[in-house]
């Protein structure tokens, strides 16, 4: 460099670099709007003594409840529900209360870092200029179907601008996963939902209308589609009409948390759902009368009875119970899904709401609705999706992975590979804000900012029958040295050129918000108008979201979904144990519960059960086998083995265990790492007709191990079971 | 003034003894006696010191650091937990303010009912009195969360404008216990007058300085002993009640609060019969290992001392039993289920052993024993009865309190206790108990002199025909 | 002409004062036992985590903890029945068996909200309020859980402190030998009232209510002023479901509880 510099050229190149560093780091969303005001006229957000509110969506799960959060002095302090939001009024469950101590976690990943290797804890610091270039290498210097996004299933914004980016780069189109999906058997739900009806789609089931709820496992009380939502509705459907309060029955092999709010808890064998379902239909319809529907002729109510281990006499009184009501409601959900023939199970439970008549009526079931901005229903991927994507993993399809909002090194069963599968892979870029067990796989761990120190917005996909779009912002400037992975991206595309920035061509996240926000300005019934996009922004902002003012229904096309042959089969069962092996999300801690102490030491709602995982037995099982309260024992699939405590849980049949998902986690923060075991290692890569997992489809031995270790309870033992006073 | 007092030994009894067993009928010239005690206090043999660096190293550890740990992390490292706040360290003061019961009950009310074989011990037994008070003091401090505000609970005006609230049974038992510790040390201090100004005659150097100071001047003249006999009168009188309504209190503790099988009237007397009960049994101990281990102090304490308290021991055990039972009878009878679920959780709980051996020790063992007047006179025998009827008296105070909490109204919460910290805090506390005892033994005459002297001089023997007959003479 | 002699009496014993202020009604029926109030109340009163240990040993500091017992254990597993569940917080006695207890006025009755009020800076630990509250509400603070490093082994990483971040500043951390309970979201009380009082008007029903009825998602839990005949509180506890917990010590608890099933 022997040339002369003159000042020109410095003045340029400054310029440049300060352009340059614009873009990369000041439009982070914190300090877009710094303004300089005299200290006497401090904004609102930071006088003494006032707390500040704002409307935001919760992440915890991909519900998309509203919520308000009040914050002090820059500091987040309290949850709230947002009251104007159509799918949660006001209310929260306990993970969103607990969405605080994600942010304020000390746990979380600070700064950019890149690992030293896969799985090794040792990590290299990086600045974020260089993790941008990093990005946009990875973007560039591979072929686009070479390049995979998997993400989560929250935030839609962010699956909205990969799908754009993919869409017009050519790549792999995104994978959205998460255990709460896994375990909710969507796929299965819409399937169903269209061979029965002709038309996919989340079927919604509005309980609060309905005077009968006969519910085949759904725990729509704990973790099930949008909880808050089905809570408010359960209560809706007890109290809501002074007159009659609701009477609800619940098919379940094991007494759930929301078993142990119906008023008759009817533990079935097993696989036998879609059966009984099948069986309540034709009893159902004979004594309706009339002529029998063919999807009920070919089943027996007794034989079925016998298959069940349910007594005849029961399934009448169910049946008596559907007939004498107004308006009645079968929901088909959690572990009966679960099974090898869950698509046939879910088929059998719409047919008898067919066969009442409720389908699109209020109190019935129907379609949810699709929000404006989307073209069709994009349901995570089903378990047999994510085989598939992680046997191309393994075949070393893909070069490059970006990995957001999702753990599935942890959630996916082992026997589906997925740490092993990424070897094939050369590149792992995660955007993971805890350390979890996929972010300790990866190349690459480019923080995304916790949920309440990001903008975006969620759809709300069922438990409102309005279309709603819930905005989220952020609350409090972030903590750490983390960025929004849509400003990475952005970022990354400007700096890859090409394709890329012009399919991203935006300053920022919030201007790519923006865009597509102000696409709704357009629509009828909107919640809020406004004359100009930047003020229908700030209402969006402000209200948490858009929504519609009245309700859009969709009802099922089909005019006789009756009249077709439903399978009237057992379900499946791989292993050779003799236990039906259950696992259930965890109610308190469901998929990313397990980092927050506070719902850590929540009891669970019907074991009480804190810090730990237990493995739930009849007493009468456990006397067989020689086994009392906190034995370890082992429990022994064909895929795997897990050791916990056993908790004697006495409304469980004697042939059934059933486990927490949600504990076990090797890494994610000192508060899960190391805590307790988690039971999809013992799960089979087995699905059901739809491709979901079919989790509750495993049989297993138990083990006993002679140790000890005494489970964490609410409860005092003594008085709820050992010397209980009459 | 007629004397009420009544010759020790029945002549158809006793026909074949000879009088000279009793302490009374077998006299010493003053100064040797005065020699024997002062000797007694004074030799001290290695085994002592060991014992005492033992003791030390024991309540520095036990009491001093384990202390300090509880202060410092919280009553987290003790056993106390929900439902049951309160542990072993209230078992260890209702124990010791039983404990220090026996030695007022014995002085005063032997000393009132003029019941001569008192006097060889009524200092050792007051002795235990002021310690067994400091300890139950101790225990109550160790209790609180936040002990360095203890003194909030002492009624002195103060900047907070708060005053405490007497309607708490724990300032009640508060005031009691001060008040309590405050007259038995007067009441111990009183009789120790004279022995003082007989050591200061004794000794040299700085026990001089010291006893001199303890001793008051007193040179044993007619109006200085008319004094001293007026105020130990008073005293004795005035602290009987004071020791009934102390023990009273603290089971009001108890009965006050609106729990199943605390809320019983009848706790009062039980709880003064349950202190008797413990006191006199710690005092056969305390006797026995004064006689086995101080110089010349079999001459003090006989077996006939030993029959006496033996013979309290099995009065009080029967008492004691009856009132334990009807602790069962009334709430029967009022038909409460959660008094019932308290007295079942006791008897077939998981801690019904505890129930079986505290029976066992309070009632089988001094019933089987002391009805024999032969074992009642072997030394070693009642001790160890003694040491078995307080380990059943912690244990029914263990029942009621850290066990007995287990069981409230919501059953949901009901959960076993298991001691932490407290154990060592426990031990820390007997250690400092007989620390103190033993160091006071150097100090201070265990035997008041003078007493036994007195009593001496009363009691002769007059030779009638072949036969010596003990007679006594008027005291004043 | 006769004087009255008699001396004015300071008891809270009147009749407006027997009706209450503040009360809470909670439907069983509606109540699913989610813990979404648990989780509320500790985020509002700072309620700190104990650790898997100290809490399986009960010492959990939790201000509501929901209740559940079983029916027919001893039959048949399908005849098991869970009984409703049932969340239990401080149930604000009018007559509190807590309150005369205390030896030094920590544990006081408020006239002004009817309220049993904790105060912390007076608390010596005695732990007899606890021992004496017939519904088991009260916790106590065996360490210095607000001190997150305490709780455990990480004890110099300066990371911890972002947890007191979330601490609100309404509510006093407590720190150790302290009891503390359900206070009834006596700092939303107080707010609401000063509000009012600077816009010269009452508090109005709804206006605001306490953390565990604002996140109950079922609604089970009804806030506001029982001495108000309209209010919502009011008009739910007035069903033949509602009865209030230990009746019989006359205790005159501020939580009706209403019956599930038909």
């Amino acid at each position: 460099m022997s040339q002369q510099f003159s000042r020109r050229d410095f003045l340029k190149l400054a310029g440049l670099g300060a352009a340059t560093t614009a873009v990369l780091t000041g439009c982070g969303p914190s300090s877009r709007y710094v303004k300089r005001e005299p200290y006497q006229q401090m904004p609102e957000y930071n006088a003494i003594g006032q707390s500040t509110y704002y409307a935001t969506t919760c992440r915890e799960c991909a519900a998309g409840c509203g919520l308000i959060l009040r914050t002090f002095q820059g500091r987040a302090l309290k949850v709230e529900g947002n009251a104007n939001h159509p799918l949660n009024l006001g209310k929260t469950c306990a993970r969103g209360q607990a969405t605080l101590q994600g942010l304020y976690n000390p746990d979380r990943v600070t700064d950019p870092v890149k690992r030293a290797s896969r799985g090794s804890d040792s990590t290299q610091p990086m600045d974020w200029d260089t993790a941008v270039q990093t990005v946009a290498d990875a973007l560039t210097n591979y072929k686009p179907n070479e390049i995979a996004f998997l993400m989560g299933t929250a935030p839609d914004h962010l699956f909205d601008l990969v799908t754009d980016l993919a869409n017009a780069a050519g790549m792999n189109a995104p994978i959205r996963f998460g255990a709460l999906s896994m375990f909710e058997a969507r796929a299965t739900l819409s399937k169903a939902a269209e061979s029965l009806f002709g038309q996919a789609g989340m079927p919604s089931f509005d309980l609060g209308g309905a005077d009968v709820v006969v519910s085949f496992g759904a725990n729509f009380l704990e973790t099930w589609l949008s909880p808050v939502s089905y809570t408010r509705e359960y209560a809706r459907m007890r109290r809501g009409n002074p007159k009659q309060r609701g009477y609800f029955i619940q098919f379940e092999s094991r007494m759930s948390q929301t078993a142990s709010k119906a008023d008759e808890w009817i533990p079935l064998r097993p696989g036998t759902e879609g059966l009984v379902a099948l069986a309540l239909g034709r009893l159902v319809a004979e004594a309706k009368g009339g002529s029998l529907p063919r999807a009920f002729s070919g089943v027996d109510p007794a034989e079925v009875a016998a298959a069940a281990d349910v007594s005849l006499e029961t399934l009448e009184h169910v049946a008596h119970m559907i007939v004498s009501a107004h308006t009645p409601i079968a929901v088909p959900g959690g572990s009966a899904l679960g099974q090898s023939n869950g698509q046939t199970v879910a088929e059998a439970v719409l047919a008898l709401n067919a066969l009442v008549e409720n389908v699109g009526k209020s109190g019935g079931v129907f379609l949810s609705p699709l929000s404006p901005n989307q073209d069709a229903y994009h349901q995570p991927a089903s378990a047999k999706e994510m085989q598939d994507f992680v046997n191309q993993m393994a075949s070393g399809k893909f070069k490059v992975l970006f990995i957001h909002g999702v753990n599935p090194v942890f959630e996916l069963p082992k026997s589906i590979d997925f740490k092993g599968a990424l070897s094939g892979v050369e590149q792992v870029i995660s955007f993971a804000t805890f350390p979890d067990e996929t972010a300790l796989e990866a190349d690459y761990v480019f923080p995304d900012h916790q949920g309440l120190e990001s903008w975006g917005y969620q759809r709300v996909v069922t438990g409102t029958s309005q279309q709603v779009i819930s905005g989220a912002q952020p609350v409090v400037t972030p903590y750490f040295n983390t960025r929004a992975t849509a400003d990475v991206l952005i970022a990354a595309a400007q700096l890859a050129g090409g394709k890329f920035a012009a399919t991203l061509p935006f300053k920022d996240e919030v201007e790519f918000l923006n865009s597509k926000v102000s696409a709704l300005m357009g629509e009828a019934d909107g919640s809020f108008t406004a004359p100009d996009p930047v003020t229908f922004m700030a209402y969006f902002q402000q209200y948490g979201g858009w929504w519609n003012k009245s309700d859009v229904r969709v009802s099922a096309g089909n005019s006789n979904p009756l009249n077709r042959n439903i399978a009237g089969i057992e379900a499946d069962f791989v292993g050779s144990g003799e236990y039906f092996f259950l696992p259930f999300v965890s109610p308190s801690l469901a998929e990313t519960g397990a980092n927050k102490p506070t719902l850590q030491e929540l009891p669970d709602p019907t074991t009480t059960v804190m810090w730990n995982t237990w493995i739930e037995m009849n007493p009468e099982t456990a006397k067989e086998l020689g086994i009392e309260n906190d034995d370890v024992v082992k429990v022994v699939s064909d895929t795997g083995e897990v050791e916990a405590s056993v908790y004697l849980y006495p409304a469980i049949r004697p042939d059934v265990i059933a486990m927490p998902f949600g504990q076990g986690h090797t890494a994610y923060g000192q508060f899960a790492a190391g805590r307790g075991v988690n039971p999809s290692d013992l799960l089979g890569a087995h699905f059901n007709e739809a491709g979901d997992l079919a989790f509750a489809g495993t049989k297993v031995t138990i083990q006993k191990t002679g140790k000890k270790r005494q489970l964490s309870r609410k409860e005092g033992l003594i008085g709820v079971y050992e010397f209980r006073p009459e | 003034m007629t004397s009420l007092a009544k010759p020790l030994a029945r002549p158809h009894a006793e026909e074949h003894e000879d009088p000279r067993e009793h302490l009374m009928h077998d006299p010493l010239p003053r100064g040797k006696m005065n020699e024997m005690v002062m000797e007694a206090m004074h030799e001290t043999n290695w085994k002592f010191w060991v014992v005492t660096g033992i003791l030390a190293v024991l309540v520095a550890t036990c009491l001093g650091y384990a202390w300090y740990y509880l202060i410092d992390k919280g009553l987290g490292v003790a056993g106390v937990n929900m439902p049951v706040f309160w542990g072993i360290f209230l078992v260890d003061v209702v124990f010791w303010i039983g404990i220090s019961h026996a030695g007022t009950f014995i002085s005063a009310i032997l000393r009132v009912l003029k019941v001569e074989s008192r006097r060889p011990f009524t200092r050792a037994a007051e002795l235990m009195t002021t310690f067994g008070l400091v300890q139950a003091a101790i225990s109550v401090f160790m209790h609180m969360g936040r002990v360095w505000l203890s003194y909030w609970m002492a009624p002195i005006p103060n900047e907070r404008m708060i005053w405490p609230d007497f309607h708490s049974p724990l300032m009640w038992d508060f005031m009691a216990i001060s008040t309590y510790l405050l007259c038995s040390t007067m009441y111990l201090f009183l009789p120790l007058i004279p022995d003082m100004a007989m050591a200061r005659d004794r000794s040299t150097g700085w026990r001089k300085t010291l006893y001199k100071i303890l001793g008051l001047g007193f040179r044993g003249t007619e109006g200085e002993w008319k004094n001293l006999t007026t105020a130990m009168n008073l005293f004795a009188f005035a602290i009987i009640p004071v020791m009934f309504s102390v023990h009273t209190i603290v089971s009001w503790d108890f009965a006050m609060a609106s729990r199943p099988g605390w809320s019983s009237t009848v706790f009062g007397p039980y709880f003064v019969i349950g202190a008797l009960h413990s006191g006199m049994a710690a005092v056969a101990i305390v006797l026995f290992l004064l006689r086995s281990t101080m110089k010349h102090y079999k001459y003090f304490i006989r077996p006939e001392h030993f029959d006496t308290i033996g013979m309290l021991m099995l009065l009080v055990s029967m008492a004691w039993a009856y009132f334990y039972f009807n602790d069962y009878i009334v709430p029967w009878y009022g038909g409460d289920v959660w008094d019932k679920l308290f007295q079942e959780w006791a008897e077939k709980g998981p801690l019904w052993y505890l129930w079986y051996t505290m029976l066992f020790c309070n009632i089988v063992v001094p019933w089987s024993i002391l009805w024999n007047k032969k074992w009642r006179r072997t030394p070693w025998l009642l001790a160890s009865a003694g040491i078995l009827i307080n380990v059943g008296m912690w244990l029914e105070r263990y029942i009621i309190i850290p066990e007995g909490l287990t069981i409230n109204r919501m059953p949901f919460t009901w959960r076993l206790y298991i001691p932490g910290v407290e154990i060592a805090l426990t031990v820390g506390m007997f250690a400092l108990f007989l620390l103190l005892y033993m160091l006071a033994s150097r100090v201070i005459p265990l035997i008041p002199v003078w007493e036994v002297q007195e009593g001496q001089e009363a009691h002769l023997l007059r030779k009638i025909g072949k036969a010596e007959i003990p007679t006594l003479s008027e005291l004043e | 002409m006769s004087t009255n002699l008699e001396l004015p009496m300071f008891t809270n014993n009147s009749e407006a004062e027997l009706g209450g202020r503040w009360g809470m009604v909670i439907d069983k029926d509606l109540c699913t036992g989610c813990q979404a109030c648990v989780a509320a109340c500790s985020m509002e009163n700072n309620v700190p985590f104990v650790g898997e240990e100290d809490a399986g040993y009960g010492r959990s500091m939790q201000w509501i903890r929901i209740e559940r017992l079983w029916e027919g254990l001893d039959g048949d597993y399908r005849e098991v029945k869970m009984t409703d569940y049932q969340p239990l917080m401080c149930q604000q006695c009018h007559n509190a068996p807590c309150e005369p207890v205390c030896p030094v006025y920590a544990s006081v009755h408020s006239m002004s909200e009817d309220l049993n009020l904790q105060v912390y800076n007076r608390c010596v630990g005695t732990r007899y309020c606890a021992n004496n509250c017939p519904y088991q509400a009260r916790v106590f603070n065996w360490r210095d859980y607000a001190d997150y490093r305490e709780t455990n082994t990480a004890d110099n990483d300066p990371r911890w402190s972002v947890f007191q971040n979330q601490l609100n500043p309404d509510v006093t951390v407590r720190r150790r030998g302290v009891m503390e309970k359900c206070t009834f979201c006596i700092q939303r009380i107080h707010q609401a009232e000063n509000q009012a009082k600077a816009e010269g008007r009452e508090v109005r029903d709804g206006e605001f209510t306490t953390a565990c009825a604002q996140a109950c998602p079922a609604n089970a839990i009804v806030f506001g002023r029982i001495d108000d005949p309209e209010s919502m509180v009011s008009l739910a506890a007035e069903t033949s479901r509602g009865s209030r917990l230990h009746e019989e010590l006359r205790t005159m608890p501020r939580v009706t509880y209403l019956a599930g099933g038909a």
